[in-house]
């Protein structure tokens, strides 16, 4: 009875070690098998499985990082797949060559897949609110895909990053990178104020993609004071602040396109002090230094006094 | 042989070691890479100089010790999909920013947000006026030299909004922002007087502008996300509120009998106003290939705010200006292909702006013959514009990846007005048509050619008048209703010469071309060109070091013509302005736990004001309008060491040059005494260091 209790315990003894192993290395047997055959687990969407057994944080596409983000919160019914986007892609999964060929569409910068298409993936869910207008946009007109500013394998979308939004949409407007570095500028360098605050480029029904529906609405939203209707009213300024200023930096103070006086000179009649030359000198170095014809006319875009001394369009007061 | 059974349970407990240590490392791994990941970021940094340029907007301008705190909380319940994110940004200095949000994905969610933004006056006031700040200033009566006074405003905000999704693809959207801005900026008051007038001696006196905003935004939205059918409609309200009314003042020069700067109080601040939309937008795709959206939108803007108490009111004048203005907007557009290499794009938008507020007469000083014999009205001026905006598209693929682009854009403006002192015409027109031919999805070369051509004209000029009837002047076209023709060509290459270098090559020039004067004046605005130019390339050395270089170069001019005074010489000048800018920077990781990241820009921008003439009989003594020019650079350097998994240290250093020979305040004193200044020469080190946490 000894021996045979002895047997009966050494063999209970490697049982209990078998099933331990069997339950505690389930990933390293699963790992087994997903490099021989079978449904491979799914790591981070349903189904990623026939993916993610290739294409993991080594491979030359790696995707783990979507599960950090939205598109990667299975909780969510919405979650798309990975072939949500990148279509099931058969010939890509079902091909033993070092190369295969790519999936059925792909985003990278040499995708072969119409921008269309490629927009669509997107569209499938992003076609509402501020994506309305998108269709028809002058980015989509442009053939500027989804992808071409937006990472979606990422926690850290960079044009959704007000420090590195600019960045993205310098790769194309080289104009406006210079002319943030202007001495006149909005805080853009420093992530105050990004494109995005004045510009939906997705689309919108204000020229220039603004966010608002005009350019004036759209300085408005922070410069609000300069709203009025006022009493006595400047023209240009209730029309359109671009036509003096230009948002995206100068060299002029306050962002105006030109210096004092010859930004006024572009629309006021030469009768008299209106037309003299610029000069930092003489009786109309007023004109030039400091304010500028804004020295004596102090409210420009418009006065609220109802007791303005001497003509309305004056706005000394 | 048979292995003792001491044995084999070692050797089983060893594989059961080695197995839950792999499978714990993997599951590790599989953690870090697909969980969010949250941060916190502290440590110090030393400005070692003072400055005005590099600190204007962040408030890193005295040399001393600043806090560096910066965190990113996240996470996530995988079983909900409830995110809890915490995220503050620079909030050891002044231009911080923080949010909190809430949400189940796909349900519900809220945010709170606060934001500071300060703005400091890069000019230096020598000022003896006292109540800076206030909307009661005390101001000299003659120079008096006073002390150094740094203006700035600063903004803070705070938000917050709320989503909710609904049965049948509904979501409801709530947000609302609240922002305070405080302050004194540069402000003054002056009159035009003395010399070369025949009259008085002018004075100009420095009346900094208390700030004391509260600007409000609020809305709900309800959107509706349907497959073929999205639609989004709702309110849009905007309130903005000036705690100060009027800026007065006691003091000031009494020079000028009654055109003296002392007389010139109160002056209006902004006043109160406020704007209400109701809008509808919607998109429908009427089938894979043709979309329609849609834009409508009614806004009731007004500003009843109550005027101060003034010396002067006209008989019957109210006690507000019952401003009131309505806008209506529809906007519509669609998309559509056809045939498969054929896409077509139609989009009418219409704006009518209408200015309903009541004229009165406000000013009956207006009514009395000024200096040069003139009467004016003393009416207010409300005015109203409509807009016509239209515009095709067409796109047809060509052979060889390109695409062939055909457009016409037509603007048209309506605008009431009357002529006084400017030209004014009732309606403008700009018609302007595109070509451009563009290659995509090529291997190595892409890019895009365009030109565009566009004319502007209108109705005829109104006769600028005074409140007589006489004739006032008509020599100008002003700049935005002048008829005027513009070119533009762009060109823009990306060029993948071989795998690790892209580069890429832009140049876009215009010309303008513009009838700005008035019964062959000669006299406006006559020409204007633009010329930008840039090279971009980046190269890959390998997955652990990537460099970029660019190069800009971008120039404006405008030539217009004028008059002096009298004795009326004609003159002209060609307004220059032309840029250099060049940045480089490298991103790299030499060893697993070391990044670095180094970045320089630098820009040389030079302004230039070429005058036909700058000496006139009428005013001597002139000087002639200097060059400006601007030189800036910055050196940004990054480094970040892994101490362990998820501890490290990051060091940052910016070096920051700025440099000028700007003169718009050198050469000028106020009337009261006050002078402007700056550092010509600014060199700014900053020296971070920090220590990060990562965990999940």
């Amino acid at each position: 009875m000894p021996n045979d209790f002895k047997k009966l315990n050494s063999v209970m003894l490697r049982l209990v070690l078998l099933i331990l192993l069997l339950c505690i290395m389930p990933n390293a047997i699963a790992q087994e098998e997903d490099d021989s055959e079978g449904e491979a687990p799914d790591i981070v969407l349903r189904g990623d499985g026939k993916c993610t057994k290739c294409h993991d944080e080594t491979s030359d596409y790696p995707v783990f990082a979507i599960g950090k983000t939205k598109h990667g919160t299975v909780a969510d019914s919405r979650t798309p797949t990975c072939t949500s986007c990148h279509g099931e892609s058969d010939q890509h999964m079902n091909n033993d060559d070092a190369m295969p060929p790519p999936p059925s569409r792909t985003f990278g910068k040499n995708s072969t897949t119409p921008v269309l298409e490629r927009d669509q993936a997107c569209l499938d869910c992003h076609q509402g609110g501020k994506r309305m207008n998108w269709i028809g946009s002058a980015h989509a007109n442009r053939d500027i895909a989804c992808t071409s500013c937006h990472q979606i394998h990422t926690d850290r979308d960079r044009v959704r990053d007000k420090m590195t939004q600019s960045e993205t949409c310098f790769t194309c407007h080289k104009e406006q990178r210079a002319q943030i570095n202007r001495p006149s500028r909005h805080p853009i360098r420093e992530g105050k104020v990004v494109c995005s605050d004045c510009h939906n480029p997705h689309g919108s029904a204000g020229p220039s993609m603004t966010v608002r529906d005009s350019v004036n609405e759209t300085c408005f939203t922070c410069h609000m004071e300069k709203r009025g209707p006022f009493i006595y009213n400047h023209p240009p300024a209730q029309e359109n602040c671009a036509i003096c200023h230009n948002p995206h930096g100068t060299t002029a103070p306050n962002l105006l396109k030109v210096r004092s006086p010859f930004l006024c000179q572009e629309c006021h009649e030469p009768n008299t002090h209106q037309s003299s030359l610029g000069t930092i000198t003489g009786a109309y170095a007023r004109n030039t230094l400091a304010r500028g014809c804004m020295n004596c006319h102090t409210n420009i875009h418009g006065s609220n006094n109802p007791e303005n001394v001497r003509n309305n369009g004056l706005f000394q007061r | 042989m048979k292995l003792p059974f001491s044995f084999q349970i070692k050797v089983a407990a060893t594989l059961l070691i080695i197995a839950s240590s792999v499978w714990a490392e993997q599951d590790e791994n599989i953690k870090r890479l697909t969980k969010p990941q949250s941060t916190i970021n502290f440590g110090a940094g030393y400005l070692f100089n003072d400055n005005a340029r590099f600190g204007q907007f962040n408030g890193l301008r005295d040399d001393g010790f600043y806090g560096i705190f910066n965190l990113d909380i996240i996470r996530r319940n995988d079983d909900t999909g409830t995110w809890f994110k915490l995220q503050g940004r620079n909030l050891g200095f002044k231009n911080r920013d923080i949010r909190l949000e809430h949400s189940r994905q796909g349900n519900w969610g809220y945010f709170f947000e606060f934001s500071q933004t300060p703005r400091y006056e890069p000019f230096t006031a020598n000022t003896a006026v006292g109540g800076i700040g206030s909307s009661h200033l005390q101001v000299p009566t003659t120079p008096t030299a006073g002390g150094p006074e740094h203006l700035k405003t600063e903004r803070e905000s705070f938000a917050f909004g709320i989503n909710k999704f609904l049965p049948a693809n509904f979501e409801l959207q709530l947000h609302f922002k609240n922002e305070d801005k405080d302050g004194a900026r540069i402000f003054g008051r002056g009159n035009r007087l003395g010399p070369p007038g025949p009259t008085a001696v002018g004075g100009y006196e420095f009346l900094p502008e208390p700030i004391n905003y509260t600007t409000r935004i609020f809305g709900a939205t309800l959107n509706y996300n349907g497959k073929d059918l999205q639609l989004s409609g709702g309110y849009y309200g905007t309130l903005f509120e000036n705690k100060n009314k009027a800026l007065t003042t006691t003091g000031g020069s009494s020079v000028g009998g009654i055109f003296a700067p002392a007389l010139f109080t109160p002056i209006a601040l902004p006043p109160d106003n406020q704007a209400h939309q109701a809008f509808l937008s919607g998109g429908y795709s009427f089938n894979p290939h043709t979309r329609g959206t849609f834009k409508a939108s009614y806004t009731i803007a007004s500003q009843t705010d109550g005027f101060f108490p003034t010396q002067l009111a006209a008989p019957g004048t109210p006690s507000d200006l019952h401003g009131k203005v309505d806008t209506t907007l529809v906007q519509a557009a669609l998309t559509s292909r056809p045939l498969s290499k054929l896409n077509l794009l139609a989009n009418f938008r219409y704006e009518d702006r209408e200015d309903k507020t009541p004229v009165f007469l406000y000013n009956p000083n207006a009514f009395n013959v000024d200096l040069n014999g003139n009467r004016w009205t003393g009416f207010n001026t409300p005015r109203s514009f409509r807009t016509f905006t239209n515009k095709f598209e067409a796109n047809y693929a060509l052979p060889m990846n390109l695409r062939l682009i055909g457009g016409i854009d037509y603007e048209h403006w309506d605008r009431t007005g009357t002529p006084q002192t400017t030209g004014h015409r009732n309606s403008t027109d700009e018609l302007s048509g595109r070509v451009e031919l563009r290659r995509t999805m090529a291997e190595t070369l892409t890019g895009t050619l365009s030109y565009i051509h566009s004319d502007r004209w209108g109705s005829h000029f109104l006769t600028n008048t005074t409140a007589t009837g006489q004739p006032f002047f008509n020599l100008i076209a002003p700049i935005n209703l002048a008829d005027r023709n513009r070119d533009k060509v762009r060109l823009l290459l990306n060029w993948e010469p071989f795998e690790p270098l892209s580069v890429q090559a832009a140049v876009d020039h215009s010309w303008d071309d513009y009838n700005g004067d008035r019964n062959n004046s000669g006299f406006g605005i006559k020409k204007g060109m633009a010329r930008n130019y840039s090279l971009d390339a980046v190269y890959t050395f390998s997955e652990n070091l990537q460099a970029n270089a660019w190069f800009s170069r971008n120039e404006t001019q405008i030539d217009q013509n004028s008059r002096t005074p009298a004795p009326r010489v004609p003159w002209s000048v060609k307004l220059e302005n032309s840029s250099t800018s060049f940045g480089v920077g490298v991103n790299g990781k030499p060893h697993e736990k070391l990044d670095i990241g180094t970045n320089i820009t630098y820009s040389e921008i030079t302004d230039k004001f070429k005058q036909s003439i700058t000496e006139v009989e009428c005013c001597p003594g002139n000087t002639p309008v200097p060059d400006i020019k601007f030189k800036q650079g910055r050196w940004n350097l990054f480094a970040r060491y892994a101490l362990q998994k998820n501890l490290g240290l990051r060091l940052d250093y910016i070096l920051d040059y700025f440099k000028t020979n700007e003169w718009t305040w050198s050469g000028w004193t106020y009337t009261d005494g006050t002078r402007l200044s700056q550092d010509q020469r600014q060199w700014v080190n900053f020296l971070g260091i920090s220590a990060y946490i990562n965990w999940q």
